[in-house]
């Protein structure tokens, strides 16, 4: 045998420990070949205060036990999770009726598709004249950049029950609140969740822009005047941080995913 | 309303007489342009069993989502216990083609599901979900999803889930022809054992002869456009059924008997295509 196609075997085999072709192994490889070259680059070509990985390292601690850093991420990140929570209720209720009840549907379709069409930067500066240069423009965002990912989501998930299952419903005659509960929500969950995953990445979106835009407190507007003042490695501190949040939502999803929807994908 | 019912000749079974369960008199369904059937009478006793035999298209499956509730007649009328059915009733259950089982719902659950939507208590449906699970030999599969469980278990929690509710009236549509043929074969007998112990009045469509003789005590064959009641066919083998049954040379003449109505039609059909 090969070693090409050895490695191609074993690359087929997860979980043999850590030789030198295993998956994680590979990973971490890649990683520390993207880091040398970012790292060479910038010393080579860029000006001193690019940001570069080392300089990252540097000032990674002290900023993130620096108290007003962590009142900004708290700030920016609080606001996402407040926001996409009221477009999860708020989404998934017109997301429902919208899917369930064809005169909500007819009425609703076109603008619930329209405002999700909607650049949340193009509307950004009215927001900020109705609700403020505060944090209620980037809830506002936030919400806007949300919700209507939610909603179209949730309705597609309502309208594609099969309609085998609502026979069985109506068959035991069950009543429309507990065909609700019992057969349209578990069976939208899948399409819920891919709603809420695409939603918080706008929503993160969403409050960095806002915060770059209205100047108000929190990880982009710390990212614009890092950057603003030179000092790139303190600004990328931020940008980790807000990857950080978006890869953790993703994987608590597919988390939750696993753990509570265990027949979805398996049919 | 009008107590004789026409079925070509064929005298109505004495254990239909007393008290019908279901009774359907010159029933027919249309949509749109297309007739399915028309003037159907059928009349279905106590604890009697009735198979719905004919080719596809014939507007079997449809007759019995009528039966069920699950669809008005758009002639003609359809009783079950003496009441006109205007929806789903109580008493009635039905057994799915394809299971209709809820894949977020684990064996138990689905089985629970018309006990919990009749409103029953929680521990009244406990003990009825562990009764029918070990009636169709599901125990131990409780927790487990419908994915986890082969197509033959899948059909057996949807059995479990129509005879929970202790219906008077079931019904089956194509019960087994979803399964492969041997998971057919073990499930025939078993639900004849079930019968046996809880004996219900029972209608299924099938495409199988066999077990449309082996389980009917008639056999109603629809045929032509729109269908309609073609023959009434007494089975008159005795009960209990098993395996013996089917090397008795009254079944095999039975057998033979539907298979001819029912070819002759479907080689008619054929030619009717190629012309």
């Amino acid at each position: 045998m090969s070693a090409a196609e050895s490695l191609a075997v074993q690359a087929t085999t997860p979980g043999r420990g850590l030789t030198l072709d295993s998956p994680l192994v590979l990973k971490a490889i890649a990683g520390v070949v993207l880091l040398v070259l970012w790292e060479g680059v910038v010393r080579l070509w860029a000006p001193a205060y690019v940001a570069r990985p080392t300089g990252i390292a540097r000032v990674f601690v002290g900023v993130m036990t620096n108290a007003q850093f962590l009142a900004d991420a708290g700030a920016t990140l609080g606001a996402v999770a407040l926001g996409l929570a009221i477009s999860l209720v708020g989404g998934t209720a017109v997301g429902f009726a919208m899917g369930r009840v064809a005169p909500v549907e007819w009425g609703l379709r076109y603008y619930v598709n329209s405002l999700f069409a909607t650049p949340m930067v193009a509307i950004l500066p009215l927001l900020a004249l109705w609700f403020g240069y505060n944090g209620d423009t980037r809830l506002a965002v936030v919400i806007f950049a949300s919700f209507f990912s939610i909603a179209i989501n949730a309705a597609d998930g309502a309208r594609s029950v099969p309609i085998e299952f609502l026979e069985v419903a109506r068959s035991f005659r069950a009543r429309p609140l507990a065909t609700l509960a019992d057969v349209v929500v578990p069976a939208s969950l899948p399409y819920l969740i891919a709603g809420v995953r695409l939603g918080a990445g706008r929503a993160l979106v969403g409050a960095v822009v806002a915060e770059f835009f209205v100047s108000i407190p929190g990880l982009g507007y710390y990212i614009l005047y890092h950057s603003r003042t030179f000092r790139h490695d303190e600004a990328f501190v931020g940008v980790i941080v807000l990857v950080a949040a978006g890869v953790a939502f993703d994987a608590l999803t597919r988390w939750l995913t696993r753990r509570y929807l265990p027949w979805h994908r398996r049919q | 309303m009008r107590a004789t019912i026409e079925t070509e000749g064929e005298p109505v079974t004495a254990s239909g007489a007393a008290q019908p369960r279901i009774r359907i008199s010159r029933a027919g369904m249309r949509y749109d342009a297309i007739e399915v059937f028309r003037d159907v009478d059928l009349e279905v006793g106590d604890r009697e069993v009735v198979a719905i035999i004919g080719p596809s298209g014939c507007g079997k499956t449809t007759l019995l989502r009528c039966i069920d509730g699950l669809l008005p007649l758009t002639a003609g009328e359809l009783r079950v216990e003496g009441e006109p059915v205007r929806g789903p009733r109580e008493g009635v259950a039905m057994v799915f083609q394809h299971f209709g089982l809820f894949p977020w719902k684990t064996v138990a659950q689905n089985v629970a599901y018309g006990l919990k939507m009749a409103g029953q208590r929680p521990d009244a449906i406990a003990a009825k979900v562990a009764q029918c699970i070990k009636l169709v030999g599901l125990a131990g599969f409780e927790h487990y999803y419908p994915h986890q469980v082969s197509g033959g278990m899948q059909q057996r929690c949807g059995l479990a889930r129509a005879l929970a509710v202790e219906p008077r009236v079931l019904l089956m549509d194509e019960p087994f022809g979803a399964v492969d043929a041997q998971t057919r074969e073990i499930l025939q007998f078993e639900l004849l054992k079930i019968w046996e112990m809880r004996p219900t009045t029972m209608v299924f469509v099938t495409h199988s002869i066999d077990e449309a003789v082996l389980m009917g005590d008639r056999i109603v064959v629809l045929k032509g456009r729109p269908s309609g009641v073609h023959e009434m066919v007494e089975v008159d083998l005795p009960r209990p059924r098993s395996r013996a049954t089917l090397t008795l040379p009254r079944f095999a003449q039975l057998r033979e008997h539907v298979w001819s109505t029912l070819m002759a039609d479907a080689i008619a059909a054929e030619h009717e295509v190629r012309q």
